[in-house]
């Protein structure tokens, strides 16, 4: 454990300075942007006059200089303070924590649904490599890979939610329906199933290819010729020693495919109307919301970071051999 | 051409190869086949596909003409997939290389700024770049970049840790060339293939993100993107779904075509490795 | 605005028969109204403030106007198109300084404190004039509110204003918030902006970011039985494309400002137990205009304005971008302000020929590549329709030799491009014309406006005449006067184009059949709803 605690503290402090990289990179960006939060406000509230325009900049502190505003920003975030958002008129602490959940929720079902699938059907491709049911869901699944997120969504929710109303056809659960514990879970599991499949059968085909190359790999390792000469079945020689020693690589992508998440839920949260961190921001960008999309920016970033670490601890965990050679610091 | 030949000689080789070809073709062919701006209003709006010779694929809401689109729109997809992935890879090989090669604070450095990109979701990096800096053709293919050349210089990095401290590095290091010289003529060779083999896959996914931006209204308006038509298929898709049908259709067979070509390379490097 | 007779109706494409069942009469429904229930519209932005007394805007009304009201709504019926809500009459005096309003007894606000003539004089001196973005113009000179009883409000001005003006500016400018929730602290952060608090048929309830609106109904309104529905959720669908959907999976029960795309309405008008509604929107006109740098040499030519005019084809577009769900304009006035419009000015013909003599003519020949010059094109954003109309007419100047090159923004940028920066040649806007062209119409023509004002002339048009016409008509108390200046405007608009109007539209409400008493006012998306009920 005492090694699994080191590797924690080493990712975390060299989180810091990736953290405000992040930040400092984010905010540049939008001061290059030409209109504030005031022209967005103006745009929507359909105009005012000089006197006011300048009145309202003051107010949302946007006539101070960009360093003297990204200084106050560094310095409120030492606080926990994510500041306050113009366009919501809420802290942005609340907004986003308000929101985070149902982007976790879609993200974690969705990595679930394309590891748990994937990777099953990379051992079922990698059983017998090179057979007509290893090419067909290698070659299967790639197709899927190539399908554009939002154009699975379109034509998931014509056919099951217009065509046959099967499955509810946007939204995170049915609006202000007072239901409560294992009811309210059973509804937003059905609101949930479109664009969690949306979103996980895209990637699925990345753990199987990975799955089954890796088992393909291991198939030719001396103890699995070995335990084939013992004379053990097929399937538990295939369970029990090629899949689990292949299941490392489909591990360590899980971190990787953490940010590529994060990013496809953009475009289904707005498909499928979630209000989520990923909608929120492409909100918070329409509105010049500098603050929102920079704490947006910085809590994904967090997200990220932390799924990383986590496959790295299950990593340490399964794999004994990683890390025992790093120097104690 | 032993490579190209092992390439042909796998199954996603032909098939990745054969669609790369004829879509490369309609690339080339469309500003012969469809001269002038593929935008112009050629016939009566929202004509149906396969019933006005003039327009086989039939017309959009404002009478254009979506054969031409389609072939236009194929020359953007393509120049964006190159060209992100181009940057992308000559970037990020280039960062790995002096990362890998200085080491020390500039290596530390470089990687906390590689990870600091990769932290950050691609698709929203894009998306802010996008509409921060404006929709063109140019903004888009640097949104792309911008998030694609982190995977290129890891692995450029890990190579160059592999192979500097080999005895002809040493040797060149011994006879005094300046180091920047020897990153350039002695370890960027031998780091670029790993590299390349990822170039398949950021092609692909530079037109999906590309395709994903027009898809949100963030293309370039004065050009035709798959997206773009997808996007505004969309509001017709129940009464006109051919008009979101088709691009999509095109879409998935460019990926699919990149990644089947990815694959046969991976796998024919793979057997003249193998191969006695 | 009196009589907003329904011009539209023989431009659209969907039948009468159509029509006819949609546009039935409240009367034949009105016996058998049921009470109860819950009615479902979809809502495609999240307004961040609110008020309607500050924010005059239809994405902003759309919510509050069922919980806030304005002092008199817009009636196809009523006198001078108007019907009474918090007031029962309202008077102008003859030399244009004073107006007087009876206000409604027994009506008391959500927490049950009683309306009175402080609260309007509180809206009008504290809120309307200093805070709203209309009402800066409108109420630009009032001066006192004198509140000689609870239910009497005498406006008084410094300088003679039209009544005329005033009258028309009621429905969209006069919501009244309550003195004593307002009366302290920054009017601007009070709570009460979002979590509104009024004297309407519906109460705020609760607002879900991201996911809804709730209202619910206010059991002491002051009309009697009203109003039917026991609440009222506002789905947020920011997706333009969904809201069809939601329809027909019966997820909501009504799409207003075509939240339903005009290329889907054919389709979704065939679908059983679905409506389509065009009616309901006649003061709520918005027009198609192209906005002119006339710092651009080119441009500041009169015959190459001309020519950009005689190459758009409005019936084209009108047709094609907007499916004859709009009309084709002749000027800064619509069509369907049957008080102050005029088909008496120069016309621009749809004419090529025309168009590439007048070019010639200019002085801009064709380069060896077929091209004279260069503009950049910057559509707004806002709509479906003005974005399409920016491809449409790029394509439209290419044919006479103009080479536009599109630039799309987002809101914002394309605020500060066209309106802070002057960074555009030609622009397409979508203006509102609301009823009155002093409200917010001559302010797009007129000269000398400080750069930043959005909506407003930021091409550099500079014309003493016009700025006279404009200045005589605002201070103008005479009602046949000020008509007959408004028409010399049209006239003058028409003949000099400081911006070139292409074609004026409403929008549509798609619904489920079962949702009664829709579209019975010219701004019944904006309107209180207190009649509407569904029949389930």
């Amino acid at each position: 454990m005492t090694r699994a605690l080191r590797l924690v503290r080493r990712r975390l402090l060299t989180a810091i300075p990736v953290l405000l990289i992040v930040i400092v990179g984010a905010f540049g960006l939008l001061e290059l942007s030409p209109g504030d939060a005031v022209d967005a406000y103006l745009a929507s509230s359909g105009g005012g006059d000089a006197q006011m325009i300048a009145e309202l900049r003051q107010a949302w502190g946007l006539d101070q200089s960009a360093t003297a505003r990204l200084l106050a920003y560094l310095a409120a975030l030492a606080h926990g303070d994510l500041g306050w958002s113009v366009s919501l008129d809420r802290p942005i602490r609340d907004v986003v924590m308000e929101r985070l959940p149902n982007t976790l929720l879609l993200m974690g079902a969705a990595t679930a649904l394309s590891f748990g699938l994937g990777s099953a059907l990379g051992i079922v491709a990698g059983a017998r490599p090179g057979s007509f049911r290893d090419r067909f869901l290698s070659i299967g699944s790639l197709a899927l890979y190539a399908v554009p997120g939002f154009w699975l969504g379109l034509v998931l929710v014509i056919v099951l939610s217009i065509s046959l109303r099967w499955l509810p056809l946007a939204g995170i659960e049915t609006i202000a329906s007072g239901k409560h514990g294992l009811a309210r879970a059973l509804d937003v599991a059905q609101h949930l199933a479109l664009p969690v499949a949306s979103l996980g059968m895209i990637y699925l085909a990345l753990y199987l290819r990975l799955m089954r190359a890796g088992m393909a790999e291991v198939w030719r390792q001396d103890f699995i010729r070995a335990a084939a000469a013992r004379g053990l079945p097929r399937r538990r020689i295939v369970l029990a020693h090629v899949a689990r020693n292949a299941l490392l690589p489909p591990i360590t992508m899980l971190g990787l495919q953490s940010a590529s998440m994060l990013g496809g839920s953009v475009v289904i949260e707005s498909v499928f109307a979630i209000p989520g961190l990923g909608r929120l921001a492409s909100e918070a960008v329409a509105a010049r919301d500098t603050p929102l999309l920079l704490g947006i920016v910085l809590v994904s970033a967090v997200v990220v970071i932390l799924a990383n670490l986590l496959v790295d601890i299950a990593y340490a965990l399964l794999d004994p051999r990683v890390g025992s050679n790093e120097p104690a610091s | 051409m032993t490579m190209f030949r092992h390439f042909l000689r796998t199954p996603e080789g032909r098939a990745g190869g054969l669609i790369l070809a004829l879509i490369a073709l309609a690339a080339l062919a469309a500003p012969v086949l469809f001269p002038g701006d593929p935008l112009a209003i050629a016939a009566q709006p929202m004509l149906h596909p396969f019933q006005n010779a003039a327009v086989p694929l039939g017309t959009d809401r404002l009478g254009r003409d979506v054969l031409a689109e389609l072939a236009h729109g194929t020359r953007t997809s393509l120049l964006v997939g190159l060209a992100a992935a181009g940057a992308a890879v000559l970037v990020g090989a280039a960062v790995g290389t002096a990362a890998g090669f200085a080491g020390g604070i500039v290596d530390e450095a470089l990687m906390r700024l590689t990870e600091a990109f990769q932290t950050v979701p691609a698709f929203l990096l894009a998306l802010a770049f996008v509409s921060v800096i404006g929709p063109s053709l140019a903004t888009v293919i640097v949104a792309i970049a911008l998030s694609a050349w982190t995977q290129p210089a890891r692995i450029a990095r890990a190579e160059v840790l592999s192979i500097r401290e080999r005895d002809y590095v040493a040797a060149a290091r011994a006879i005094g060339m300046h180091p920047a010289e020897i990153a350039l003529r002695e370890v960027l060779p031998n780091a670029l293939p790993p590299v390349l083999t990822l170039a398949s896959v950021i092609v692909a996914n530079a037109i999906l993100i590309e395709a994903a931006l027009s898809f949100l209204g963030l293309g370039d308006p004065n050009r035709v993107t798959w997206g773009g038509m997808i996007a505004e298929g969309r509001v017709v898709l129940r009464a006109a779904p051919w008009l979101s049908v088709i691009p999509g259709i095109a879409l998935v067979l460019t990926v699919l075509g990149v990644y089947l070509a990815g694959e046969g390379a991976v796998e024919a490097m793979a057997r003249r490795r193998g191969a006695p | 605005m009196p009589d907003f007779t329904f011009s539209r109706r023989s431009l659209l494409k969907t039948t009468a028969a159509l029509l006819a069942s949609t546009a039935l009469p409240s009367a034949v429904f009105a016996a058998e109204a049921k009470a109860g229930g819950r009615l479902v519209v979809a809502a495609d932005s999240e307004p961040k403030n609110l008020n309607p007394a500050i924010v005059a805007s239809n994405g902003v009304f759309f919510i509050s106007s069922k919980v806030v009201e304005p002092l008199a709504e817009a009636s196809y019926e009523g006198e001078n198109g108007l019907a009474p809500r918090l007031a029962t009459s309202w008077e102008g005096s003859a030399d244009g300084l004073s107006v007087t309003f009876k206000l409604r007894e027994g009506v008391t606000w959500h927490d049950g404190k009683p309306f009175t003539s402080a609260d309007v004089a509180f809206s009008a001196l504290n809120v309307w004039k200093p805070l709203q973005n209309l009402g800066r113009v409108v109420f630009k000179d009032l001066e006192a509110v004198e509140t000689p009883d609870d239910h009497t409000a005498v406006f008084k001005f410094s300088k003679p204003t039209p009544f005329q003006l005033i009258r028309n500016a009621l429905p969209p400018l006069t919501s009244v918030v309550p003195k004593h929730v307002f009366e302290n602290g920054k009017i601007e952060e009070n709570p009460a902006n979002t979590a509104l608090v009024g004297t309407g048929p519906y109460k705020f309830a609760e607002h879900k970011s991201g996911e809804y609106y709730r209202l619910e109904k206010n059991p002491s309104y002051w009309a009697k039985d009203r109003p039917y529905l026991d609440e009222i959720i506002y789905r947020v669908l920011p997706d333009r494309a969904s809201a069809a959907g939601a329809l027909e999976a019966e997820e909501i029960h009504l799409a207003a400002f075509s939240a339903v795309p005009l290329a889907d309405l054919d389709r979704i008008s065939k679908e059983p137990g679905i409506v389509v509604i065009s009616k309901g929107y006649e003061a709520l006109t918005y027009q198609l205009v192209v906005e002119i740098n006339h710092r651009r040499k080119e441009l500041a030519d009169l015959r190459v304005r001309q020519a950009i005019a005689h190459a758009i084809d409005k019936d084209f577009v009108v047709k094609t971008v907007f499916l004859g769900y709009a009309a084709a304009s002749t000027g800064p006035v619509p069509k369907n302000d049957k008080q102050f419009y005029t088909a008496d000015v120069e016309q621009y013909p749809f004419d090529k020929a025309k168009a590439e003599a007048l070019l010639d003519e200019a002085g801009y020949r064709k380069g060896s590549d077929g091209k004279r010059f260069s503009l950049k094109l910057l559509p707004a954003p806002y709509f479906n329709e003005t974005k399409q109309f920016g491809d449409y007419l790029r394509q439209a100047l290419a044919a006479v030799g103009i080479d536009a090159e599109l630039v799309n923004n987002d809101a914002a940028a394309h605020m500060k491009a066209v309106y802070t920066d002057h960074a555009f040649d030609i622009a397409v806007g979508p203006p509102v014309y609301r009823g009155d062209p002093q409200i917010s119409t001559t302010i797009l023509v007129q000269g000398g406006i400080p750069d930043g004002v959005p909506f407003s002339n930021q091409g550099g048009y500079d014309s003493k005449k016009l700025d006279d016409i404009i200045a005589k008509a605002s201070e103008e108390i005479d009602e046949a006067k000020r008509t007959e200046l408004y028409k010399e405007f049209q006239k003058e608009v028409a003949a000099e184009l400081p911006l070139i109007n292409v074609a004026e539209w409403g929008f549509i409400t798609v619904a489920r059949d079962s949702v009664k008493n829709v579209s019975n006012n010219p701004r019944w998306a904006v309107s209180n709803w207190a009649d509407t009920w569904v029949d389930a």
